[in-house]
């Protein structure tokens, strides 16, 4: 009995996708492309409007995915795609030094682009994105206008070992410390760095678990009352930080210097709480993914630039022109 | 007296490590950091109390975090998104965890499934639900319902730096009401019986599939309480890892508490106690500076070594009595 239905069932969804894809085939062989995310948050939900505008505009279709559970599931989804005979993937690396295997196995069957996060060592034919290095040192700046005189810095970022997260904590710790521009130095994960004025306590990482975000920042206004500043790399962490802050009763004690545009990020530095934040614009990343990669798939390679870098700038919002950033990103997510 | 032997056993474990932590770092002490180490126990301890109700049952609930997730992008959706009133919002997010509790229960005693599945499959489904439903776009607060999220971040002030963190008041009612239950009521007695011996308690007549229904529906409710507290906690909520694990936080602190995973033990403040252990680990690794890295692996083993700890002493103990009896009946 239970078979029988089960065999109907198996039937019904083949012949229904069996007949979807016949309806599209007599249409015309409509491109389809992938575009991969490191992970799930409102700033994807925003760069997948771009790439479906992007679709829209190109006349392709675009499947987006956003990988749950890391790396592994990013590599599933990545297969899937290929499985499907996708005809080009946008890829947010999560661990680039070690996913050299699956990004290059894009590159060996279909066009291959990283966008948001670079993997420069893989096949990949461009990256589209902002330098995540330079945004760290924009980061670092918003530091050194909220302590003028010098302090003590936390840092919290949801994964270390990530190129965007490691490139931007690298630029704010360099920027603190006054050296030269090397996207390659990298300081130890965990311990304090000391600079001359600046003094970076300890970087600390949560998993994208929101709770022991704000656990740990907590945590670290009981270890170091006397802190200046927390910096929040990933757009959760920022309002996390200002939670912990409010509900120890250090607002204004403690700066707070965010990285993208949560709506949280955006309050607090309309209502002085927070410093300011260095914004992206995942809208232009899906966007700019999709048009590559359609342009790609149709054979004109004139999309890809020389240095095979199209820069999508960072922004650094504060008190000045929150007001006009936050009007234009509300008309971005149709609100 | 062999209860109060494994309360003793956890709850040296925690001075342990609140005392070698106190020392080393003399910041852990500052009441700012209490109250939020008694907080976040108190979020962990109400929802491992469901679970201990399972686990007595000898059952055991996989589905807690995603519970923990569903209700927490409800809450916000229904309040801020469809603008419901707040009790009429509370109500529904109870209701629909006391739903899943009785779908879990009858599942499980009426089809007789196993409830590793029934509640692995909830932990997918609840999740992909949460997911779906959201979009997976984060559900927040904002900065409304100030009023309401003072039962999750606010505190019935002791002194200027102090105060009682709402969360615990929660807790205890629960404690309180769980412990009643459990012990001095004739339901909490069948459930113990059941969870020793599901089959000679049928026979003596206890309506067992009643009793491991009435398990779940706890289980759920306290997941669904839960729920609601982190929402209003964190305010903002990402129904893709809101909650993710927190199953078996609540099902290591049941069985750190001396819950048996054979069932038919179990004691409500062994239970809190457990929670309480694996907050303050978590609380220690972030203020002695030990890499984040690190977290889990200190965790883990700080929890073999208790639970070994716990069964050494429980061995020697047994030991001791038996070689009572057997002077006493020598002697005789």
């Amino acid at each position: 009995m239970f078979r029988k239905i089960f065999f109907i069932l198996v039937l019904a969804v083949a012949s229904y996708t069996v007949a979807g894809c016949a309806g599209e085939s007599t249409s015309e062989e409509k491109i389809t492309v992938g575009y991969v995310t490191n992970g799930i948050s409102d700033f994807w939900v925003i760069a997948e409007k771009g790439a479906q505008d992007g679709a829209d505009s190109m006349g392709v279709n675009v499947t987006v995915q956003m990988p749950p559970e890391g790396t592994s599931d990013q590599k599933r989804m990545i297969q899937d795609l290929l499985a499907r005979g996708i005809d080009g993937i946008a890829v947010s690396p999560i661990d680039p030094a070690n996913q050299g295997d699956i990004l290059n196995e894009i590159a060996r069957n279909t066009r291959y682009i990283t966008h948001d996060s670079d993997a420069p060592d893989t096949d990949r034919e461009v990256y589209i994105g902002m330098d995540n290095y330079t945004a760290g040192r924009m980061c670092g700046k918003l530091v050194k206008e909220a302590l003028p005189d010098g302090g003590e810095v936390m840092i919290f970022v949801g994964r270390l070992g990530q190129l965007n997260a490691d490139q931007r904590r690298q630029g704010v710790i360099d920027e603190l410390l006054d050296r030269s521009f090397d996207p390659e130095r990298r300081d130890p994960n965990a311990g304090p760095i000391v600079g001359d004025k600046y003094t970076i306590l300890d970087t600390r990482t949560d998993q994208f678990d929101f709770a022991r975000a704000k656990s740990q920042a907590e945590d670290a206004i009981a270890k170091y009352p006397e802190m200046d500043a927390m910096v929040g790399l990933f757009g959760y962490n920022p309002p996390k930080c200002l939670e912990a802050v409010k509900e120890a009763g250090k607002e204004g004690q403690i700066k707070i210097i965010a990285f993208d545009e949560e709506d949280d990020t955006l309050q607090g530095i309309k209502d002085g709480l927070m410093q300011g934040t260095i914004v992206q614009n995942p809208y232009r990343y899906g966007f700019e993914s999709v048009r590559v990669l359609s342009s790609l798939a149709r054979g004109d390679e004139s999309v890809i630039p020389a240095n095979k870098f199209i820069d999508i700038p960072a922004r650094s919002i504060t008190a000045e022109n929150v007001d006009e950033f936050w009007t234009e990103l509300k008309a971005l997510r149709g609100e | 007296m062999k209860k109060s032997v494994g309360i003793l056993g956890i709850f040296g474990l925690l001075v342990t490590i609140v005392l070698i932590t106190a020392i080393l770092e003399p910041s852990f002490t500052t009441p700012y950091n209490i109250q939020n180490t008694i907080r976040w126990t108190s979020l962990f301890g109400i929802i491992s109390i469901g679970a201990a109700f399972v686990i007595i049952t000898g059952g055991i609930d996989l589905s807690v975090g995603s519970v923990v997730g569903l209700v927490g992008v409800l809450l916000p959706m229904l309040l801020v998104k469809l603008g419901w009133s707040i009790p009429l919002a509370l109500l529904a997010v109870l209701v629909v965890s006391l739903a899943i509790g009785l779908l879990h229960g009858l599942l499980i005693t009426k089809m007789r499934l196993q409830p590793f599945v029934v509640t692995l499959c909830g932990l997918l489904f609840y999740r992909g639900f949460a997911r779906w439903l959201t979009g997976d776009q984060t559900q927040g607060f904002g900065n409304s319902f100030d009023g309401l999220r003072q039962i999750a971040i606010g505190r019935i002030p002791i002194t200027d730096s102090f105060g009682i963190p709402m969360p615990f008041v929660v807790l205890v009612v629960l404690a309180i009401l769980a412990g009643i239950f459990l012990n001095y009521t004739i339901w909490g007695r069948y459930l113990l019986a059941l969870g020793r011996n599901e089959e000679a308690a049928r026979y003596s007549g206890i309506n067992t599939e009643r009793m491991i229904i009435v398990a779940y529906v706890i289980g759920a409710l306290t997941a669904g309480i839960g729920g609601i507290l982190f929402s209003l906690d964190v305010n903002s909520v990402q129904p893709a890892v809101h909650g993710n694990f927190y199953e078996l936080y609540a099902i290591a602190a049941a069985v750190l508490g001396g819950c048996s995973l054979r069932g038919g033990e179990g004691t409500i403040l062994g239970v809190i106690i457990g929670a309480a252990v694996m907050r303050v680990l978590y609380n220690a690794i972030n203020i002695l500076g030990i890499p984040t890295q690190l977290e889990f692996a200190i965790i883990g083993a700080v929890i073999l070594l208790g639970v070994m700890a716990d069964e050494l002493v429980k061995r020697i103990n047994e030991k001791r009595k038996r070689m009572e009896m057997q002077a006493a009946s020598e002697s005789v």
